[in-house]
This record gives structure tokens, C-alpha cells and sequence, in this order.
């Protein structure tokens, strides 16, 4: 089972932050096989994320999470992406190839789900650690003594005697504190977390999000955290998005969006987490499944699954529209509804 | 130290096992031996031996004996480097193969060459821009060779560079006059080793298109291999976290996805060394070189039994020690192949 952290308290204060990366309209289609026609999966993402804050992106799985973080790093080679992500003032989606190259790694880096799979398995940890200051030209001895400093930082055991070590040797835990590491080593200012957790077991899980609080306080690193678990939303994140079939359907502050959720999506997925009192028998799940993204309903994509629907909901899709600090898409909130 | 035991321990290992194969194919060689219609030692004396030179053969072949003493005796011949005779050169078959050899391996090392060298970087950028104009047109030109007769293939080539346009000789190993002393048999190695270079080059351009055609015959199942064994590669995560650490396309193919997609690659090409030497049959003949392929083809065309199965059993040796060598790069690529076959201390 996951572990369930105690939902937070509302109402505390919102810090006003620099922008650090604001993205606009930002669309992702993929090539569908080999016809030539293509699928959108993000539809329209509007977000910002400020210097060193902490944000959690959740949603049902096939949302698009995974291919919205991506996007930001242009890393998927055949997605086609529309819209802008300015980071620090330019545009990535206009930037040449080699100049996306140089910001991999340097100010956005990534750590995945599963810390086995995202691991060469010919090259030595060392060396996999390193490579992120090699490719930019730093010598070998100087940044196998940054590689080395990272590992230490980060907790891993004898990390000198292991630097020359291969990823088959290490347990889970171990791993995923490489994969930390390698994306640490080039000091990122946005470090995006794609489930970083979910492929470890619950003891190694509560370790590693320590890590991360840690090192993201400490380095005011700011961070996109993507996961399903709303208890480590709670504990780890100042701002929740909450995705639906490629759009952002809620964005607020963690703890008044948990207080008072806006969107029948986000009600539905709160009133979901287990409650460690609750009796099995009662166990919620939001009806239905999410659409694929070739079959989005019309208006709404929530609507066949929205036990508040009315007629509008069918036919016009619902803008993301600021309601007090938060935004929410829904018809309910143009006070039109019921 | 412990490493060093690992690896010898691992290498005697693979030795006997590749004794043990050669032991097979020797009792296979010799089945064919016993099993070949006619008079044994008629055939090892020769069409026209006289009645006591067969019976003279019969007697030092020990052909009177049980046949499981025959295999014994056979086996040990072999041991001592005894191939039999050459019905045809009157010649120890070994001494003809020792003679041979050396041609051929260079023909098929070179080929071998360049065989890699061209694959490779083309599966490399058919797998990367998968779909794209280069990857159509290699894999058209992929289908088109490996669907091509190796004879004709040869023919045409040779008819078109060599007696159309000129560029290349169009047969024998060097020209007239270019010989150098023979230490190593192989024509290009012998110029190079008595530093005359005008013979060296002269003795490149006469393997260069030889080997072309033999590579052209094995280069398209490279290839299609590597670039099959890329794709999966190229699909899998540690190659988007590669990206992600800002890695160029280049540094991205080379350091990563290669290497990783290099072990089914190893294993064909060493199958393929050994097929080589047997197409050597073929080019040899159509280039008129020297080498263990024309001197087979002879020995076929001659019914000289023993020529032809000295051959076979060298042949089985060379791919023998060329998978010996397989084994070990596949060893030096792959730690957790290291961890397997060599256990902890290997590391
Ligand atoms: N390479 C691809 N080509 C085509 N469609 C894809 C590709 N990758 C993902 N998709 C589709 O895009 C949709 C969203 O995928 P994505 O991986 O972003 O979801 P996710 O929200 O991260 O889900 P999960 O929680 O399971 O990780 C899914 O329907 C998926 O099938
Ligand atoms: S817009 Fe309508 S269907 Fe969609 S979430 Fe709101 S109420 Fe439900
Ligand atoms: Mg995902």
C-alpha cells in the first residue's frame, strides 16, 4: 500500500516568486505509426513554476503528464510540440538542436520512474554520473571529483569504491540516488521528477523524497514532481496541477486545493486516497476511465464521468479561469451551473 | 590477481569447449571419409596408381584394421598436423594449406574490414533516422544485394571496373613482376614487411574489389542487424536519460546506443568469418587468386578427397578461434556478461 501523510491545513500564505519557466499553449502531438497523421496528446498547457518552488503535476495515468515534462526538454524525437516554454527569458521550442543540447542537464534535468531502466548497463556509475560535466567539456579528473561529491551528498555508501561500479551492482534505493545524482551534477535550476518514486518500495520511497526535499531546499532547486500518490503531494509540494486527457484542469496551492477542491476531477481523485481510519467497504473511485486521445469526448472531456454535469458541459470546453489564487476549468465555476 | 585467475579460468573453459567442437567435426570428416563411394585407398593414391602403390597406401593407412582403430589413428594423424596427401600436388595437404592460407585470410580479414566499416556506420544512421531517405534507400540497396547472386554480383563488378573502366585489375593478386620475398604468404603483409610500398599498393589494388564483393555479400546482413538491434536500443529509457543529460545525437550513438547494440552484431560477424572463407571459394575463382578457396575448388573439381577435407578441417578451426575471440569481446562489452562468466572476481 502507499503511504497516506496527513492532508495539510488551507490557508497558508502564497510567497509571489520569479518565473522560471512559464509555458503558453503548449500542445503534443505523436506520429501515429507510420500513416503521417498524428494524435494530440497535450492539449493547451498554460503553467508557470517560480525560482526553487516545488510543484506536483498528478492525474490518472494516459493524462499526459509524462509527455508535458518531456516536452519541456524537447526530449521526445518524435513528438511535434506547439506553443512556447520560456525559461529564463527564451523560448526552448525556438532554440537550434545543440543549443536545447547545452540546456539538458545544465538548467532543467530530469530523474525517471524506474532507476534500472534509465541506467546504461555498460558504463560505470562513475562514469554515467561524470558524463553530464564531460559532454560539456570539463576534465576528467574534475568532474569524477564532482560525480564523487554528488554521490557522497546524496548518501551513497562507499560511493568512492563504487564509482567504478556498474548499475547491476546496486539495490533500487541505490540506484535512484544515482539517477539523482546525475541529474544533480550539472547544478539545474528545474529539476523534473517523472514518478521518481513509484518503482521503490515504501521504506526506500520515504528516503529518497527526504533526499529530494532536502537537496531542493538546499540548492533552492525548483522542482515539477509528477505522481499519483496525493499523500506525497502533501508532503512534498507547495502548488498541485491536476491533468485530464492532456489539459490542466486544476492549479492551486497544495494545501486549499486539498481544503477545498474546485474541480469534480480533483474531488473526485481526493475523495479517492484511503483514509487510514476508513473501512475497506467504503473505498471511492471516480466511475469510468479516462478517454484515450483519439476518442476525447466533446466540450468537457470530464463530462461522461462529472457527477455534476449539465447541459453545457457536452458541448463547450471549459477554459482555465483564475478563481480566487487557484484556476479551474469548469463550467460550475461561471456560476451558471445547477 | 583474482581477475587474472577469472579470465584463465574462463578461457581454458571456452578452449576445450572449442576442442571438443573440432573433435566433432574431425569424426564428421571422418565419416565422410568412410562413407564416400569407392575404394578409400584408391581415392588417397590417385586415379592412376598403379595396384601396389594402392596396396601400399591401404598399408600405411592401416585400411585393414577395424574401423574404430581407423578413427583412432586418424585422430591421432590429425593431432600430429597429418592432413593426408594431395592426390593432386603429390603434396602434404597441410603443407598446400599453409601455402594458401595466408591469401585467403587476408582477402577475408579485409573484406571483413571492410564489410564493418560500411555497415555499421550505416546501420547507425538508418536506426537514427528511421523512415528517412537514407534508411529507404540503404534498405532497398540491402535487399537488392543480399537477393543478388555472389557470382554475379562478382562478374558484374569485375566487367564493369576492371574491363570497362579500368579502375581496378581485373584478376591474380599482383602485378607482374611485384612479387615480394614471401615470409607470411599474404601478398599485401609480404610488401609491407620488405617496405616496398609500390608493391603494396599494387597488391591492395588487386584485393580491393575481391574483397569488395565478398564484403558486399555479408555487409547487408550487418546491416540489417545492427540497425534492428538499434531501434530497440534507441526505444529504451536510459537512452532518453542520456538525452537528458544534454549528450549531442553523435555522443549519444556512439558511447551508448552502440555499444548496447553491439552483442548481437559480435556473434553474426563471427559466424560470418566463417562463412567468408567459404565464399572465398567463389571469388577466388572469379579473380583468379590464389588461396584456400581456388585451391577447394581445384580439389572438388579433382576428386582429391583429402585435399578437400584438410581444408574443411581447417577451415572448422579458424571458426573456431574467431568465436573464441567473439566470446571475448562480447566479455570486454558487457559487465553483467563479465559477472556471469567470470563471477565477482572478474569485475
Ligand atoms: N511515443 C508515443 N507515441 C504515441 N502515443 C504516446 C506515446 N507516448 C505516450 N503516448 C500516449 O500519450 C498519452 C499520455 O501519455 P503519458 O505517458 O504522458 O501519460 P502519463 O500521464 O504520464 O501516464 P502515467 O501516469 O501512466 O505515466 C497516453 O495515452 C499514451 O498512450
Ligand atoms: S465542466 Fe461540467 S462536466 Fe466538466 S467538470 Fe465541470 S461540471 Fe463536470
Ligand atoms: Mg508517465
Amino acid at each position: 500500500m502507499k503511504t497516506v501523510h496527513p492532508l495539510p491545513d488551507a490557508a497558508s500564505v502564497v510567497p509571489v516568486r520569479q518565473p522560471l519557466i512559464s509555458v503558453d499553449k503548449l500542445t503534443v502531438d505523436m506520429p501515429l505509426g507510420r500513416s503521417g497523421s498524428s494524435v494530440r496528446i497535450v492539449d493547451g498547457v498554460d503553467f508557470t513554476i517560480g525560482v526553487g518552488e516545488r510543484v506536483a503535476l498528478v492525474g490518472e495515468s494516459g493524462s499526459g503528464k509524462s509527455l508535458t515534462a518531456r516536452a519541456l526538454m524537447r526530449l521526445d524525437r518524435l513528438a511535434k510540440l506547439s506553443g512556447r516554454v520560456d525559461f529564463d527569458g527564451t523560448d526552448l521550442l525556438k532554440l537550434s538542436d545543440r543549443d536545447m543540447g547545452k540546456l539538458r542537464g545544465s538548467s532543467i534535468a530530469m530523474v525517471f520512474q524506474d532507476p534500472m531502466s534509465f541506467l546504461d548497463p555498460l558504463m560505470t556509475i562513475g562514469d554515467q554520473v561524470a558524463e553530464t560535466l564531460r559532454i560539456r567539456g570539463i576534465g576528467k579528473a574534475e568532474a569524477r571529483k564532482r560525480a564523487l561529491a554528488v554521490l557522497d551528498e546524496l548518501g551513497v555508501d562507499r560511493a568512492a569504491e563504487r564509482l567504478d561500479a556498474y548499475p547491476h551492482e546496486f539495490s533500487g534505493g541505490m540506484r535512484q540516488r544515482v539517477v539523482l545524482a546525475m541529474a544533480l551534477v550539472g547544478e539545474p535550476r528545474l529539476l523534473i521528477a517523472d514518478e521518481p518514486t513509484t518503482a521503490l518500495d515504501v521504506r526506500v520511497q520515504d528516503q529518497v523524497l527526504d533526499l529530494l526535499d532536502d537537496v531542493s531546499t538546499r540548492r533552492g532547486l525548483a522542482v515539477l514532481f509528477i505522481t499519483h500518490d496525493l499523500g506525497v503531494v502533501a508532503g512534498f509540494a507547495e502548488r498541485v496541477m491536476v491533468m485530464y486527457s492532456g489539459r490542466i484542469v486544476e492549479d492551486g496551492e497544495v494545501a486549499s486545493v486539498f481544503a477545498k477542491p474546485s474541480h469534480p476531477y480533483t474531488q473526485g481523485l481526493i475523495k479517492a486516497v484511503p483514509r487510514i481510519d476508513q473501512d475497506l467497504n467504503t473505498l471511492y473511485a471516480i466511475p469510468g476511465a479516462p478517454p484515450p486521445p483519439l476518442a476525447r469526448p466533446s466540450g468537457c472531456p470530464f463530462h461522461p464521468r462529472c457527477d455534476q454535469r449539465f447541459d453545457r458541459c457536452g458541448v463547450d470546453l471549459p477554459a482555465l479561469q483564475p478563481v480566487g489564487m487557484s484556476r479551474v476549468a469548469c463550467h460550475l465555476l461561471d456560476g451558471k451551473g445547477a | 590477481m583474482l581477475a587474472f585467475r577469472a579470465y584463465s579460468w574462463f578461457l581454458s573453459r571456452r578452449l576445450g569447449l572449442a576442442l571438443l567442437t573440432l573433435w566433432g567435426l574431425a569424426s564428421l570428416v571422418f565419416l565422410m571419409i568412410k562413407l564416400m563411394p569407392g575404394d578409400e585407398a584408391q581415392m588417397a593414391a590417385g586415379a592412376d596408381a598403379s595396384a601396389a602403390q594402392i596396396e601400399a597406401v591401404r598399408e600405411r593407412l592401416g585400411l585393414d584394421a577395424p574401423v574404430i582403430m581407423q578413427y583412432f589413428s586418424f585422430l591421432g594423424r590429425l593431432l600430429r598436423g597429418d592432413l593426408g596427401t594431395s592426390i593432386v600436388t603429390l603434396q602434404p595437404v597441410l603443407a598446400d594449406l599453409e601455402k594458401v592460407l595466408p591469401s585467403t585470410l587476408e582477402l577475408v580479414f579485409i573484406a571483413m574490414l571492410l564489410n564493418l566499416a560500411v555497415a555499421i556506420p550505416a546501420g547507425i544512421v538508418a536506426a537514427y533516422r528511421q523512415g528517412g531517405v537514407f534508411d529507404a534507400t540503404s534498405r532497398i540497396t540491402a535487399v537488392m544485394l543480399g537477393g543478388m547472386p555472389a557470382f554475379w554480383l562478382a562478374l558484374v563488378l569485375q566487367y564493369v571496373l576492371g574491363s570497362v573502366w579500368r579502375v581496378v585489375p581485373i584478376s591474380g593478386q599482383q602485378s607482374y613482376g611485384m612479387a615480394s620475398p614471401i615470409v607470411t604468404g599474404a601478398p599485401t603483409l609480404d610488401a609491407l614487411m620488405a617496405l616496398n610500398f609500390g608493391a603494396f599498393f599494387d597488391a591492395l589494388h588487386h584485393i580491393i574489389l575481391p574483397a569488395a564483393v565478398l564484403a558486399a555479400l555479408f555487409a547487408t546482413q550487418i546491416f540489417r542487424t545492427l540497425r534492428a538491434s538499434l531501434l530497440g536500443v534507441l526505444r529504451s529509457d536510459f537512452i532518453m536519460a542520456v538525452r537528458a543529460k544534454g549528450a549531442t545525437a553523435r555522443h549519444m550513438l556512439v558511447r551508448h546506443a552502440l555499444p548496447n547494440s553491439l552483442n548481437p552484431v559480435l556473434t553474426l560477424s563471427g559466424t560470418q568469418a566463417g562463412a567468408m572463407i567459404g565464399s572465398a571459394v567463389l571469388v577466388e575463382t572469379v579473380f583468379a587468386r590464389q588461396g584456400i578457396g581456388a585451391y577447394m575448388f581445384n580439389a572438388v573439381a579433382q576428386k582429391d578427397a583429402f585435399a578437400v577435407l584438410g581444408s574443411v578441417m581447417f577451415i572448422g578451426t579458424v571458426v573456431c578461434l574467431v568465436n573464441l575471440v567473439v566470446d571475448i569481446l562480447q566479455l570486454l562489452v558487457d559487465p553483467r556478461i563479465r559477472a556471469a562468466q567470470l563471477g565477482s572476481q572478474g569485475q
